[in-house]
């Protein structure tokens, strides 16, 4: 089998904060000492290799950089300091961009400026829509001078409108990550033998197990049971929040000074959002582990977008209850300048897809093993490294 | 001991094969050398081999016979035991500040005959076989020891006079304190060799937890005719090994423990040690986990191939992380890279880890001389004057310069007295004292 060498592979690479494949000199020693490889998933050397070969097609339809929790035991270790765990988190942000067809994720992984423009266009784009002459926002709060009085956000953001257009913006986001998703799976099957449908259809289990637990994070060696268990309050948290606000924000947003039932769902979620995200901020500032030691703007924005999401919502609702109205128009306006950019920008663009192509990855990964089960024995399916001849 | 001149031409530090071949070579020309060993006996860390690749000639026959010359040498005074506190230039040369630790044994007056040692009743794990065997608190370093002077280890001596009421001579001796021998020398050479890594440097690869991963000298120890058991043994329960695993690169070639640089000598021991083990126990297997084989030297390349052609399994892999059975097995992590990259687990009844060499003193302002980036002594023109360090009259050799086997340590203490005589011939000349 030939392969053409790339080597502006390793240079693309660079720009996605991998620029230590030069380093290594494919001893093994990541792939043996992570506690997550088996069989046929076997990371991150091949990966590395083919960075340093520039496989572009290889790359496309890896799962590996998805199986990796970046526990940092394979950089502790690596001989080369070739930090092999930041090269499975920048082949991450690779795949995302290469299976964003709009080119929006590679310009935000590429340029912290591409990236803070965006996030502002977003966000000037909601503070627009809350400003400018129409029936929404402050314009329709002209109309009704007795709500600059007391709260009523009936006269600010009327929910029946906030849930028609959040409705909306789901469904475009879902759309296209859908989307992007449906190119990975493309490019994973034009890799290897094909998979027969029934071998998907079995496995689906797998999809919504690791979708809803995320559990195989627990299997790494170091630091698992903290961070995944962190991980895991933080998804409960903000699918609570996406479950109030997307589903029951007739009850939930309660638009004069009253309180709903629903607001201790609300609680949950704003406490265990404010504690975990500032937990992982404080940890990125530490750089103690070696899952917190590279963190480049897109990390950043992330966790902090979602911060400040909290924060603000926490203190909209205070507002509300206080009976503070100009004040909780304009924390109004804020919560969505910070929410509407983080799920525009991350969800299909951005770090947040992974919330599908880890459950994803390891539903292809259990697609395939269930049909190479199947094959008959005997059967030598070509060989897993390219390189040999 | 001999009768301590106030003056030698030359001063050779390190007793080990390099320097007693220095000492020699120096001597051989007429100068008057003063050589000083740290440890209680010379012949370094050679004496201790079994054999020696690629000729599989044994170590000793090659060692004992120098550290004999170098002890009944006219031109040669040898100081055991004793270290450097301090070294530095004067007009007329060094001025040199040794300090002799104390033996407890009066070393003119003993004979060797190792009653003592049998009357003793402490048992001392023996630091020549790392531990393998014992000694007692008061014993003759081994076997091939020069002196065949006994040591008394105060850490551990029990102070009961047991061996002072056995010795025939009288030379037990516990007032001892620590001697400061001042001398002058006219040049220096350094050859204070090197250790290993600690055995658990890498913590991954269990050293020093697990009982049965082992430290190669060790293994050295274990095949020896002298060794502590006279065969090879696992030391957990005594069994024959019937599988036995080398990791390499366990400490060098990892920028991760600080040692980037690759020891030289180990995919070479490992090698040899195999052929010597399949040899003795055909149905043992050995197999060699590794980044890559370096067989650098002339014969090198042709012995490995002896050693794959004598069974020895070669793999491309390097060990994460080992782990320990209930019966201390070993099991050993690895990618099969030739293998498709698959991840495997293998079993081994033993272990020994290819540890990193490392300067075995550093100067630390004993002496004025600048060591290198790696931790081994700056040769300021490595092409040029390889024995040269970076201050004048200081001579180097032997794996303080840098890891190396044993033929090229030999070579190098060959170049450094041949620019130690030449530089006290200048000297000498510059003095108007040719003689």
């Amino acid at each position: 089998m030939s392969v053409r060498v790339d080597p502006s592979v390793q240079a693309e690479l660079t720009h996605y904060g991998g620029d230590t494949a030069v380093k290594c000199f494919n001893c093994g020693n990541c792939t043996a000492a992570c506690a997550l490889t088996d069989q046929d998933a076997v990371f991150p050397r091949r990966y590395i290799r083919y960075i340093q070969l520039g496989l572009r097609e290889k790359m496309l339809g890896s799962l590996d950089p998805w199986l990796c929790y970046y526990c940092g035991d394979c950089s502790d270790t690596c001989p080369r300091e070739a930090q092999p765990g930041k090269l499975m988190m920048a082949g991450r942000r690779w795949l995302i961009s290469m299976y964003d067809w709009t080119g929006i994720s590679r310009l935000m992984y590429r340029s912290p400026r591409w990236e803070a423009s965006f996030i502002a266009i977003v966000a000037l784009a909601v503070l627009a829509l809350f400003t400018l002459p129409s029936d929404f926002g402050y314009g329709l709060l002209a109309a009704h001078p007795e709500a600059r009085e007391s709260v009523n956000l009936a006269y600010f953001a009327p929910k029946d409108v906030v849930h028609r257009w959040d409705n909306v913006l789901g469904l475009v986001l879902g759309a296209l990550l859908l989307s992007n998703a449906g190119r990975m799976v493309y490019r994973v099957s034009r890799q290897g033998p094909p998979v027969p449908l029934s071998c998907y259809l079995s496995e689906l289990g797998v999809m919504i197990v690791q979708g809803l637990t995320q559990i195989r994070w627990r299997g790494c060696a170091t630091g698992a049971r903290k961070h995944w268990l962190r991980h895991f309050f933080l998804v409960t948290s903000y699918v609570s929040m996406f479950a109030l606000v997307m589903i029951f924000l007739h009850w939930f947003q309660v638009e004069d000074t009253g309180f709903h039932w629903t607001a201790y769902i609300g609680y949950y979620a704003t406490a265990v959002l404010l504690v975990t995200t500032g937990w992982i901020i404080i940890d990125r500032l530490r750089k103690r582990e070696q899952i917190h030691k590279e963190s480049d703007l897109t990390d950043w924005a992330f966790v902090g977008l979602l911060f400040l999401t909290g924060l603000s919502g926490i203190l909209l609702h205070i507002a509300r209850l206080l009976d503070m109205p100009m004040t909780t128009y304009a924390l109004y306006t804020a919560h969505l300048m910070i929410d509407v950019p983080l799920l525009v920008l991350q969800v299909p663009f951005g770090k947040w897809s992974h919330i599908l192509y880890r459950p994803l990855a390891l539903y292809l990964l259990a697609a395939r093993r269930r049909a190479e089960s199947r094959r008959p024995a005997g059967v030598i399916e070509g060989s897993p490294l390219p390189v040999r001849s | 001991m001999a009768e301590i001149k106030q003056e030698y031409d030359g001063l050779v530090l390190g007793a080990g094969i390099a320097g007693m071949q220095a000492a020699l070579d120096l001597a051989g020309q007429g100068f008057d050398v003063l050589l000083v060993e740290r440890a209680p006996s010379i012949g370094g860390v050679m004496v201790g081999l079994n054999k020696v690749f690629p000729t599989l000639d044994c170590s000793s026959c090659i060692c004992t016979p120098r550290m004999a010359e170098v002890a009944h040498h006219e031109r040669i005074t040898l100081l055991t035991y004793t270290e450097l506190k301090h070294l530095e230039r004067t007009a007329r040369g060094f001025s040199v500040t040794l300090v002799k630790k104390p033996r407890y044994v009066v070393e003119e007056d003993c004979i060797g005959c190792a009653k003592c040692e049998l009357a003793c009743n402490v048992v001392v794990p023996h630091e020549f076989d790392y531990g393998l065997g014992a000694h007692a608190a008061v014993y003759i370093p081994h076997g091939n020891a020069i002196p065949q002077v006994a040591v008394l280890d105060p850490q551990y001596c029990m102070f009961d006079g047991a061996c002072a009421r056995a010795c025939p001579t009288d030379c037990i001796d516990f007032t001892q304190q620590p001697e400061e021998i001042n001398v002058q020398a006219g040049a220096v050479i350094l050859a204070t060799g090197l250790k290993l890594v600690p055995l658990d440097v890498k913590k991954e690869y269990g050293g020093g937890k697990y009982v049965n991963v082992m430290n190669p000298l060790a293994m050295e120890r274990l095949q020896s005719p002298n060794g502590p058991y006279g065969h090879v043994m696992r030391p957990s329960d005594g069994k024959i090994p019937r599988s036995i695993a080398y990791v390499q690169c366990a400490g060098s070639r990892d920028k991760s423990i600080g040692v980037p640089y690759c020891s030289r000598i180990c995919c070479m021991y490992a090698l040899k040690q195999g052929i010597m083990i399949r040899q003795h126990l055909p149905e043992t297997e050995v197999t060699i986990y590794h980044m890559d084989i370096r067989a650098f030297g002339k014969g090198y390349e042709q012995f490995y191939r002896r050693a794959v052609g004598e069974g020895i399994r070669v793999v491309k892999a390097k060990v994460a992380r080992i782990t320990e059975e209930p019966n201390k097995d070993l099991k050993l992590r690895v990618e099969l890279i030739d293998e498709g990259g698959r991840v495997a687990e293998i079993r081994h009844d033993l272990v020994v880890l290819s540890q990193g060499v490392i300067p075995g003193w550093k100067p630390d302002g004993a002496a004025p001389v600048r060591i290198d980036e790696d931790g081994f002594f700056l040769i300021p023109e490595m092409a040029a004057r390889p024995a040269n360090s970076s201050h004048e009259g200081v001579f180097v050799a032997g794996v303080a310069t840098g890891p190396k086997d044993i033929p090229d340590a030999i070579v190098e203490a060959g170049a450094a007295a041949m620019e130690a005589a030449m530089y006290l011939g200048r000297s000498q000349a510059r003095a108007g004292g040719v003689q």
